[in-house]
């Protein structure tokens, strides 16, 4: 079984819109591995149809069985983190081992301010 | 009748993600005696069932469990169905591959015979649709209030003994859509204003 390690630097998980994300990606792989993919994509939850965008995407072709890499990420100024009534909006790293299902992956908080924005009171004005 | 606890979208017990994860449980056939079925069938069937009966679902453990399973997925399309059937099509397709096609009643006669030319030279074509016809039929999908209350029970341990009094009248309510249920049950969970979370507090 590959074994798959993801960290922010400093372990850092808030982040406000436009500044980057820094982040070291190790793996130690069992078997046969094309391609490590490195990705930062925000997803939905909640009520109706999921969406899930993928922001960016770093990969390493033909990876030696262990390793380590460092990545830097550029967010965009949005979407960002919220939770609401309908859905919930997070941001992700993710590490993927192809082709498999084996990954690691760092939930991340986008948002100008450290608390994930709630707009469940809205209705209440 | 106890109140259910208010939780955030993504802790929602109903929420879409935690319902496509559902795993289909045949409730006749065995998953060996289904795939005997198909094989019989020559890898030539339909789904059948109306909205929210669990074809989908089914569809899709069956692609999981064939190998060089091709999934078209006709629902929600922005394209044309036939455009979009076509365009999710391996090119070529081989003798290898199976097609499973979700909401194949989404074609009209004219699309349903493209793809079928289409997918001629594949191992089969399995599709879900919601009356018997265009291939034999595999399965009649159906639904029950017991399923019901044991999904309930499943996705939502924590609540289902406050939900389970209402669910024979939700279920009789939706005419056995369990995907609507569902979404009524999330507007319970999402304690919803004006919504029915305030017929079940």
């Amino acid at each position: 079984m590959s074994v798959l390690e993801l960290h922010t630097a400093g372990g850092d998980t808030w982040f406000t819109p436009g500044s980057t994300v820094s982040c070291d990606a190790s793996w130690h792989l069992a078997g046969e591995v094309d391609r490590l993919e490195l990705r930062l994509f925000w997803y939905t939850e909640g009520k109706g149809t999921q969406d899930v965008v993928v922001v960016a995407q770093r990969a390493v072709e033909r990876p030696e069985s262990s390793g380590h890499g460092s990545f830097r990420f550029r967010l965009p100024e949005g979407p960002y983190s919220f939770s609401g009534t309908l859905i919930t909006l997070k941001w992700a790293l993710e590490l993927s081992a192809l082709p498999g299902e084996e990954t690691a992956r760092v939930d991340l908080l986008v948002a100008p301010t450290p608390v994930e924005i709630s707009i469940q009171g809205l209705r209440e004005y | 009748m106890s109140t259910i606890a208010r939780c955030r979208p993504s802790e929602n017990p109903f929420a879409s993600h935690r319902i496509d994860a559902i795993n289909y449980r045949p409730q006749g056939p065995t998953w060996n005696e289904l795939l005997a079925d198909l094989e019989r069938l020559q890898w030539r069937a339909a789904v059948v069932g109306p909205e929210g009966s669990g074809k989908t679902t089914l569809l899709e453990a069956l692609a999981l469990r064939t190998q060089s399973a091709v999934l078209v997925k006709l629902g929600g399309a922005t394209t044309s169905p036939l455009t979009a059937a076509i365009t999710q099509l391996p090119r070529p397709i081989k003798a290898r591959h199976t097609v499973f096609v979700d909401a194949a009643e989404r074609l009209g006669t004219l699309g349903w015979w493209r793809l079928r030319h289409a997918a001629r030279n594949g191992r089969g074509l399995v599709a879900t649709l919601h009356s018997p016809g265009r291939l034999p039929t595999l399965v009649q999908c159906t639904t029950s209030s017991a399923l019901l209350r044991q999904l309930v029970r499943e996705l939502a341990p924590a609540d289902a003994q406050g939900l389970e009094p209402t669910l024979d009248e939700l279920f009789r309510r939706h005419g056995g859509d369990l995907r609507l249920c569902f979404q009524e049950l999330y507007d319970v969970c999402a304690g919803r204003a004006g919504g029915p979370a305030q017929r079940w507090a």
